[in-house]
């Protein structure tokens, strides 16, 4: 092996890949230019939430004491109340989870939110549901806009006699029935069903001679965080949504950034034998110098998504203040299951480029190969959730798998013992081993072997050959 | 090479072929297509290694130790098609142990003399057939490698720069380079090689100078085209000393016995019929080649030699017109 001769097809196939317009756009610009969006996204989004809806509900009320109630609950001042104290809370917990940016975020962008408004407007005890349904059908089939908006009839409620006033003990509470105008938005409908229902609670309470308020401070226990006692002492219960994130985060960062030099590494492969280039550079290093040289190539080129990736990901962090999310040894860790995976993918691809005439003829090889990637998606609820479970555990110890199950691992809150991460790092290198060695069998006799594409008999005849 | 053998499979694509080439020399590998040439070169270049037997190159076991003092133009050749000209030719003499200082300018250097200095910073893929064979010609002998090998160098390339080629071969050879090269044409090998290999079947069937083959193949014949281009044959048959006559493409064949004379059969047919040409007709590699193949049988074995070659043959030159 003559290493300058890997350090030049190396610099060559990393230059030939990295150095591209193309590259360079689709795999740093876009990502950044997306990272830069979320924010505006975020104020766009809000901004172009469907216009809220304003219209007419009518109340046919036959118990005749819940309307007013509804009136009152329904007021564009109360519900305009309501929706703020929600968005106070939202920008509060954001604050929580995401420092003070997120929550100013958060607050601006609720701040647009339109909320819905409405008139209520009560019907004659006797009056006939079915002809303010007809009426809104009117409405529909007509299909031109009403001069005054809120002449939109959203919505009839009927509500019972005994809603609020048992008719006799023996008998429970009546009801109410809802009936809509079609494509409402949610917002709407949630608003009219809760306001009614609470109209109607607030009469039985009332007529029952209890006090609301009271019942409130009855019902209501104040939160306080929940604590996890660990050795040293004891944390904040991490929130459910940070668990999740940080693991999914490195799994997808690390499929990416192993899958993109994977790819590469196998078009510049067969690109090289379709240019029939190979023998070219066969005659000037081994097929083992090309192939190392490819590989570490490429690996320059997923090393370098991954820092950059790293790099905005953990000033993201930095920026919503909460860098204690992630260690200095779980970075580390990310690289080095980084090249543990990518060596095995990449001697798979290589094999692969090598065996093939095209393209084309890869495919059928790499459904198994993609397959595989697509293994730790689905070991990912599980492993997330108990990241040292038997499942979990068993699972790290299966090359090449192996590196994805423990990145999601060793992110996860509850990392596993640092004996068990090193007992993983030498299976998955007696894995790449075996893997490069395979690997350069094919590589070696496929290169300048055209024709058809071998199946998987051939290939083990190669190994034996080669 | 001793006793070099390499079989694909079921198939024996070189069965114990026994070689040596002095250092100096220029060497043509001819044979028809499959015979095993571009399979032996690439034992010699340790792409492929043989199943048995041994070889050893510039004095080293394989070309694995002295690749970079090798010069190799493969049967499939290509460039990187995004690469620019000049920055592929660097990158190639990098890969075989050049340095980098004065290496751009020798780049430069060598595309003007093969009158391709204009296309340095053009891209691969831009370039036509025969100025991408040039390029890699270059690529073969940029670092002033001690042996060279060619595998099919003509093949595809006009007249014009078949003539440079062979210029540029021989300049190799005269500057004390050893030169192998391989061709399935034979009138290529003829004008250039003063050392013939000669391949069928995976079995080296000749191996001697040029000038060696033709004493040893001597067809014993003679070329008589007559003034009216009409049939003499009866006539000079009954020549003394002819063995027999034929007719090849408008041109007699005059086979002479083996006690007979050349000049005096000559001085006989100018005195039987009307001459407009007469001369001894020399062995071509061609015609040594069918001789060896057939076991020297005449008849339909023949000419089924010679139709396969010439196949062979006029495939390049189309290519090359």
């Amino acid at each position: 092996m003559n290493f300058s001769k890997i350090f030049r097809v190396a610099g060559r196939e990393f230059a030939s890949t990295a150095m591209t317009k193309g590259f360079i756009i689709g795999a740093l610009v876009v990502p950044a230019v997306m990272a830069a969006l979320i924010p505006l996204i975020a104020i766009l989004s809000a901004a172009a939430q469907p216009s809220a809806d304003k219209g007419t509900v009518y109340i046919l009320d036959h118990s005749t004491e819940v309307y007013a109630e509804i009136e009152t609950r329904l007021s564009p001042e109360e519900i305009r109340a309501r929706w703020e104290a929600r968005a106070q809370r939202a920008a509060n917990f954001a604050k929580g989870m995401m420092g003070q940016a997120g929550g100013d975020q958060v607050e601006n962008a609720m701040g647009f939110i339109k909320t819905p408004e409405f008139r209520i407007i009560p019907t004659a005890p006797d009056a006939d549901i079915e002809e303010i349904k007809t009426e809104i059908r009117d409405q529909l089939a007509s299909g031109t806009e009403l001069d005054d908006p809120m002449q939109k009839i959203l919505a009839v409620i009927e509500i019972d006699i005994d809603a609020a006033n048992k008719a006799n003990d023996s008998e429970g509470y009546g009801s109410y029935q809802a009936f809509f105008r079609p494509k409402l938005n949610e917002e709407t409908v949630g608003e009219i069903e809760s306001g009614v229902r609470w109209s109607i609670r607030e009469r039985r309470y009332e007529n029952a001679g209890l006090d609301r308020d009271q019942i409130s401070e009855l019902s209501k226990i104040n939160e306080r965080d929940s604590k996890e006692i660990t050795e040293e002492g004891e944390r904040n219960e991490s929130s459910e949504l940070a668990t999740f994130l940080i693991p999914v985060a490195a799994l997808v960062l690390l499929i990416i950034a192993t899958m993109t030099g994977g790819q590469y590494l196998l078009t510049t492969t067969i690109e090289e034998k379709s240019n029939r280039v190979v023998e070219v550079l066969l005659s000037a290093c081994s097929p083992m110098e090309l192939m190392t040289g490819k590989i570490v190539g490429q690996m320059g080129v997923g090393l370098s998504l991954l820092i950059v990736y790293n790099s905005v990901g953990i000033a993201a962090l930095i920026a919503f203040n909460r860098l204690d999310m992630i260690s200095g040894q779980t970075i580390i860790l990310f690289f080095v299951f980084f090249l543990l995976a990518y060596f095995m993918l990449a001697s798979m691809m290589a094999a692969i480029g090598a065996a093939v005439n095209d393209m084309r003829e890869a495919q059928s090889l790499m459904t198994p190969v993609m397959l595989m990637m697509m293994i730790p998606y689905f070991f990912f609820m599980p492993v997330v959730r108990a990241p040292n479970s038997m499942l979990s555990t068993v699972t790290s110890f299966i090359p090449p798998i192996s590196p994805f199950i423990m990145i999601m691992r060793i992110s996860s809150t509850d990392p596993p013992p640092p004996l068990q991460i090193a007992a993983v790092i030498l299976v998955n290198l007696v894995g790449v081993v075996v893997s490069l060695w395979f690997a350069a069998k094919v590589f070696r006799v496929g290169l300048l072997m055209y024709g058809k594409p071998p199946n998987l008999r051939t290939l083990i005849k190669w190994i034996k050959m080669a | 090479m001793n006793s070099v053998r390499k079989t694909f499979g079921s198939k024996v694509a070189v069965q114990g072929i026994d070689l040596a080439i002095p250092e100096g020399s220029i060497y043509g590998f001819i044979g028809p297509n499959g015979a095993g040439k571009t399979t032996t070169i690439r034992m010699i270049m340790s792409i492929l290694f043989p199943d048995s037997g041994e070889l050893s190159v510039l004095g080293k076991k394989s070309a694995v130790e002295s690749k970079d003092r090798i010069g190799y133009l493969p049967e499939e050749r290509g460039v990187y098609k995004k690469m620019k000209v000049a920055a592929f030719l660097v990158y190639m003499g990098r890969l075989k142990g050049m340095d980098s200082a004065g290496l751009k300018p020798k780049v430069m250097d060598w595309l003007e003399r093969i009158e391709l200095g204009e296309v340095a910073k053009k891209k691969c893929e831009e370039l036509s057939k025969g100025m991408q064979q040039k390029v890699q010609f270059i690529a073969s002998v940029l670092h002033e490698p001690d042996l060279i090998i060619l595998d099919e160098p003509f093949s595809g390339l006009d007249p014009v720069n078949m003539r440079l080629l062979r210029d540029l071969i021989n300049e190799q050879h005269t500057a004390g380079k050893t030169v192998i090269f391989s061709t399935h044409v034979m009138q290529q090998a003829e004008s250039i090689c003063d050392h013939i290999i000669m391949i069928h079947e995976g079995k080296k069937v000749l191996d001697d100078t040029l000038g060696d083959i033709r004493n040893r193949f001597d067809p014993r014949a003679i070329h008589v085209d007559t003034i009216n281009h009409d049939d003499q044959s009866t006539l000079i048959s009954a020549v003394p000393g002819i063995a027999n006559v034929r007719i090849h493409e408008g041109i007699h064949v005059v086979k002479l016995d083996e006690s007979m004379d050349k000049q005096q059969a000559m001085q006989n047919i100018l005195n039987a019929v009307p001459v407009s040409r007469i001369e001894i007709k020399r062995p071509t590699l061609e015609d040594v080649f069918i001789e060896i193949v057939t076991g020297g049988s005449s008849g339909g074995d023949h000419e089924d030699v010679r139709a396969k070659l010439l196949a062979g043959s006029k495939e390049t030159q189309e290519v090359a017109s």
